[in-house]
């Protein structure tokens, strides 16, 4: 039963399954890192984002109390 | 001049990263696991800048408690935000791992587990923060609850010690072996990575502190 059943596996097929194997083993390597890096990405790209909006918030907040002020010596 | 210097440090970062990448690229394949096990110098890399950032925000929040210094919960809000990004890092990268060595995603394994558990419990302190409006009762709440949290930090180190796990064992200090040189290479690439974890630090802090000016600029427009 042994010999038919390798009979039937040929040299060529075992190296392409090889190749195969190599080529998904690599292809994964690639999307671990591109995951790793898209998610520090995201995380600079939030924090960039929230430095904007603390940035407008600080300068309407003191607009307002220029007016404020202003209002009340006027 | 302090921007000047987290711009300096972050680019050597960058170069070193790149650089490693080049040099990681460059490297044969493992014998067993093949191209896939070059994931370690990423993978275990940002579970230990991960782990780190848990430890400073350990400390930083018992600082709080003793000394009422908002600083130290500064520090702490800011190491746990860059810590949860770098362990979601680590998690997803391990996950792409099991894929190929294990053949599944992910396993209810000790080590994953207990990494999930603490990628949750940091991500419950950031939301707790959001919870509390007052101040110093967010500060206490978030210190006290970070403490806890860190209890769970060294089950997900020494998980794989404990108990009998799918999770390989470690590779510097239970008897594995790393080629000197690929070493060489994975500890520069932690200290990139540890840098990069600091300027991300630094630049939320300098956002913590421009949030406090927000919260003293509302008080004084209730004021008037």
């Amino acid at each position: 039963m042994a010999p038919l059943l390798l009979a039937q596996v040929s040299p060529d097929d075992a190296v392409l399954r090889e190749i195969a194997r190599l080529q998904r083993n690599f292809h994964f390597l690639s999307y671990g890192l591109i995951v790793a890096w898209l998610i520090l990405v995201a995380y600079v790209l939030l924090m960039v984002s929230r430095e904007r909006r603390l940035k407008r918030e600080i300068a309407s907040l003191r607009a307002m109390l220029e007016d404020k002020t202003v209002n009340r010596r006027g | 001049m302090r921007n000047k210097i987290l711009f300096g440090v972050g680019a050597f970062a960058m170069i070193l990263l790149a650089r490693n990448i080049y040099v990681i690229a460059g490297l044969p394949e493992e014998v067993n696991q093949g191209a896939i096990f070059k994931i370690i110098f990423f993978h275990a890399t940002m579970a230990m800048t991960a782990l780190t950032c848990s430890f400073v925000a350990f400390v930083s929040s018992v600082l709080f408690l003793i000394t009422r210094k908002f600083v130290y919960d500064e520090m702490a809000v800011a190491v746990t935000e860059v810590g949860l990004a770098f362990l979601a890092a680590n998690l997803i990268t391990g996950s792409i791992w099991g894929r190929i060595i294990w053949g599944i995603w992910w396993t209810w394994d000790a080590r994953l587990t207990s990494a999930l558990v603490c990628w949750l419990l940091y991500a419950g302190y950031l939301m707790l923060r959001r919870a509390i409006d007052e101040p110093t009762q967010r500060a206490t709440f978030a210190a006290v609850f970070s403490i806890f949290a860190f209890i769970d930090v060294p089950i997900v180190i020494f998980s794989i010690k404990w108990w009998r796990t799918q999770h390989p064992q470690p590779v510097f200090w239970a008897g594995g072996s790393f080629p000197p040189d690929w070493a060489a290479i994975f500890w520069l690439n932690l200290l990139a990575l540890m840098m990069v974890a600091a300027v991300f630090t630094a630049v939320r802090l300098r956002q913590e502190a421009a949030q406090r000016e927000i919260d003293s600029l509302r008080r004084m427009a209730h004021a008037l």
